[in-house]
């Protein structure tokens, strides 16, 4: 079976990244979703998502993550979301208004920089 | 006399002491401990002092229950060493049977005696009792005298009393050997089952298949005593049971095939697990010549192997019979043994032999679609395993990955490789990494192998929605590519060494451009190489067959056709890929379900290349249509199955978009809902939503302004 999506997780300190490649669409976003926010806890200030790889994202994957990071907001925590900012998804982010809610950075360094 | 049963009843007769004497040395339970032949020769020998007899002999009726045959005798032993027969009614012991009365002869020389025995004995009088039990008569007990002597009625008692003894006897044994006989032939099944796999597996190199089930029918129908048999092989598309082989069923013309799903064969194929039907009248039976031979119950089990479903094993009873679990689990246990034989069967016979290979070989694709794969599998004459191998299967983001491999061995040891390979191949490719990559990772996994793993490969990676081909030899002949217009050529090639030579390689990979519409085909060389020619003539060889034939099914049937002999020294593997270029106008049903919007994008990416869409384009008016196909996904609220469609056409540079549904336009509620509305609106020029009562109409219009040529 082919995933559609996979997500490789790395802790740096107390910040957990993950990665997500592949395509997220409405078939498997409540999955991405779950495996998301089981990486919430309370100790973390932040949650990096790294997008870099992503394929595809449409209006499921953004609700998802307007979702992860208002549920982040209600622990006072925050998302960094890592994103090409020449690529598709970067601009899918600024259509649809996400990426003037979250912070959005265009590496991983930049992102844990502003996490710790 | 009157027919008498056994047990014995007290005889009435007023016997002195003596004879009461006699009736229990006749009735003495301790023969019960004999041996039915013990048993019959001490009564004999008994009778014979009892009644002061010369002679005493037992004939039995046979199984025709037209003869009475010598079975035991005492004075004239001769009897049953020559056999003696006597037709019923005919003679004295003849006439005793058919009477089922006693018949006493005083004078021997004035009667109408058949055995020349009782003759040449010099025997002077006769008496003789029916052996009967329940009524029927088992044979005729006689005694003889030398001297001219007329028996008694009370010597006629006597002698009935030992000749219902031994009846009874006769009754129990013949019970008891039924029983036997009912026990050895569990027996024998049970041995027949444990033995059946090698008794086919024997059988095989001298048996066709149609042969072969035959003879498993016969076997099966005998063990679970069943009165028709038939087996149902499951056909190549796996829809469809075709009726291969029966017992007891005329075969006059053959059966139509039966669905899976339906009907009795239909349901244990389709539920994989056996189906019982104790009255067929009342059941579902597609089937006519069933309903018409008869049979009353029925019982049928699936032909599993390896969890795979070969067809259905079925026996019928033309008595109705409520068959037991006993009688399943015995015909599951022969169904088992018969999947494996008919398995064996289709590996040894070198045409199914492909198919099979083909079958465990070439992939499921129907993940990736809009993609035509055609493969063959030929192995050389001799019917060894050879190590040639393939393999396709869809990767993420529309890709396909599609290889071929030589394994230098053959047999088992090759075959075992292979799987290695494959799981290798599979392993390293869906986990992301680029082809080089995973080549080089498959090398080392197979240099732990020894050399045995040396293997030729090459591997190939098509990304149809970025109109490119990366490729990656290792050793192997270079992939032909046959152009949308037929035009057939070999693809350059990056030469890196075998699998398996060396522990570290670094194997490079080459990036062609992929026309949409053209056939990649990767072979082994057992296709182009002949002793004592150059490799280049049987590579032209090749190209020249390939040319003018585009689509992939095509081609591999006219290569084969062209180039494979009958008689070949190597196995030939080949595999064509292709994905056609889509329509000038894209429409087509989808159902109402998420999963399927990965292969509506696939689909529609591939079209908007095709129409010259920009990168940014292409995402964009993909983005569009997925959210209008996801809100008909969701709008699809009424039960049942639902679909819609996605209809794609571009004029003069404008692509217009329709997504035609049959529910009802639900206005987006909260933040979420609208979000994708909204991003829709955003993304395409012009967004007109039509609700209606038959369904929601969604047209999406954009102008492309990067155009490619």
């Amino acid at each position: 079976m082919t995933a559609l999506a996979r997500i490789a997780v790395e802790r740096v300190g107390a910040v957990a990244v993950a990665a997500v490649d592949g395509e997220v669409d409405a078939s498997n976003a409540a999955d991405v979703d779950g495996r998301l926010r089981a990486l919430l806890d309370n100790r973390a200030r932040a949650l990096v998502v790294d997008l870099t790889a992503m394929r595809y994202l449409d209006s499921a994957g953004i609700n998802l993550l307007f979702e992860l990071g208002a549920a982040l907001r209600d622990r006072q925590q925050r998302l960094h979301l890592v994103v090409d900012p020449a690529g598709p998804i970067a601009r899918m982010l600024a259509l649809s208004g996400l990426s003037a809610r979250e912070a959005t950075h265009p590496t991983r360094a930049a992102a844990l920089a502003a996490a710790a | 006399m009157r027919p008498r049963s056994a047990p014995i009843a007290p005889v009435p007769v007023t016997a002195p002491g003596e004879t009461l004497a006699s009736l229990q040395r006749l009735a003495d339970a301790a023969l019960a401990y004999l041996s039915q032949d013990e048993l019959l020769g001490e009564l004999l020998t008994r009778v014979v002092e009892i009644l002061r007899a010369d002679t005493a002999a037992i004939l039995l009726l046979d199984e025709t229950g037209e003869r009475l045959v010598a079975r035991a005798a005492h004075g004239i032993e001769e009897e049953v060493e020559q056999r003696v027969a006597i037709p019923l009614g005919a003679g004295f012991a003849g006439r005793v049977a058919a009477g089922r009365r006693a018949v006493r002869i005083d004078d021997v020389d004035a009667a109408d005696i058949h055995n020349p025995i009782l003759r040449e004995k010099g025997i002077r009088s006769l008496l003789g009792v029916p052996l009967l039990v329940e009524g029927r008569v088992l044979g005729v007990l006689h005694v003889g005298s030398l001297v001219p002597r007329r028996f008694t009625e009370e010597e006629s008692a006597l002698l009935q009393l030992a000749a219902d003894r031994a009846a009874l006897a006769i009754a129990q044994a013949t019970l008891y050997q039924q029983e036997r006989a009912a026990r050895e032939r569990a027996e024998a099944a049970t041995r027949q089952l444990q033995s059946l796999q090698r008794v086919t597996d024997a059988a095989l190199a001298y048996l066709p298949q149609d042969d072969l089930l035959s003879e498993l029918l016969r076997r099966v129908a005998e063990i679970v005593r069943a009165d028709t048999a038939a087996i149902l092989l499951l056909g190549a598309d796996g829809r469809e049971l075709h009726p291969r082989a029966a017992k007891g069923i005329e075969a006059g013309e053959r059966s139509a095939p039966v669905p899976v799903g339906r009907g009795f064969a239909g349901r244990i194929a389709a539920d994989r697990r056996a189906v019982r039907i104790d009255d067929v009248s009342r059941a579902e039976i597609l089937n006519p010549v069933l309903r018409e031979r008869g049979i009353r119950s029925l019982l049928g089990v699936p032909l599993l192997v390896e969890g795979r479903v070969l067809g259905v094993l079925h026996v019928g009873s033309l008595a109705p019979r409520r068959f037991t679990d006993e009688d399943r689990e015995l015909l599951q246990l022969a169904a088992d043994r018969a999947a494996l034989a008919i398995e064996y069967a289709e590996l040894y016979e070198q045409r199914h032999l492909a198919e099979t290979l083909q079958r465990h070989l070439l992939p499921d694709l129907r993940g990736v679609r809009g993609v035509e794969v055609a493969s063959r599998y030929l192995p050389a004459s001799q019917k060894t395993m050879g190590g040639d191998w393939y393999d396709a299967f869809a990767l993420p983001g529309g890709r396909v990955a599609l290889a071929v491999g030589d394994v230098v061995g053959h047999g088992v040891s090759a075959a075992a490789v292979m799987a290695q390979l494959r799981t290798a191949l599979r392993a390293y490719a869906v986990d992301g990494h680029p082809p080089a990559e995973v080549v080089e990772r498959m090398n080392h996994v197979m240099w732990q192998l020894g050399p045995r793993a040396m293997t030729t490969l090459a591997y190939v990676v098509l990304d149809p929605e970025h109109g490119t081909l990366e490729h990656v030899s290792a050793g192997h002949p270079p992939p032909l590519a046959i152009a949308p217009d037929g035009r057939a050529g070999y693809l350059p090639v990056a030469t890196n060494v075998p699998l398996a030579v060396a522990p570290v390689v670094g194997y490079r990979s080459r990036v062609h451009p992929y026309p949409l519409g053209a056939t990649i085909l990767l072979y082994t060389d057992g296709l182009v190489e002949r002793r004592g020619e150059l490799l280049d003539v049987g590579l032209e060889r090749l190209r020249e067959a390939a040319a003018g034939v585009p689509a992939a099914e095509a081609a591999c049937a006219r290569i084969v056709a062209t180039l494979v002999p009958e008689q070949r020294a190597d196995d030939v593997a080949l595999i064509a890929l292709r994905v056609p270029a889509p329509p000038a106008v894209l429409r087509q049903e989808w159902p109402t379900e998420r999963s399927a919007l990965v292969a509506i994008r696939q689909q529609l990416r591939r079209w908007l290349r095709a129409q010259g869409a920009s990168e940014d384009e292409t995402y964009d008016i993909t983005v569009a249509a997925q959210e209008a196909c996801a809100n008909a996904i969701e709008h699809a609220y009424r039960p049942g199955p639902h679909s819609f469609e996605l209809e794609a056409r571009c004029d003069g540079g404008r692509v217009r978009l329709t997504v035609r549904d049959r529910g009802r336009w639900r206005a987006p509620r909260g933040e979420h809902r609208g979000r994708g509305l909204r991003l829709m609106r955003m993304l395409m020029d012009d967004v007109a939503i039509r609700p209606g009562d038959e369904g929601t109409l969604v047209v999406l219009e954009r102008a492309l302004r990067g155009r490619r040529p």
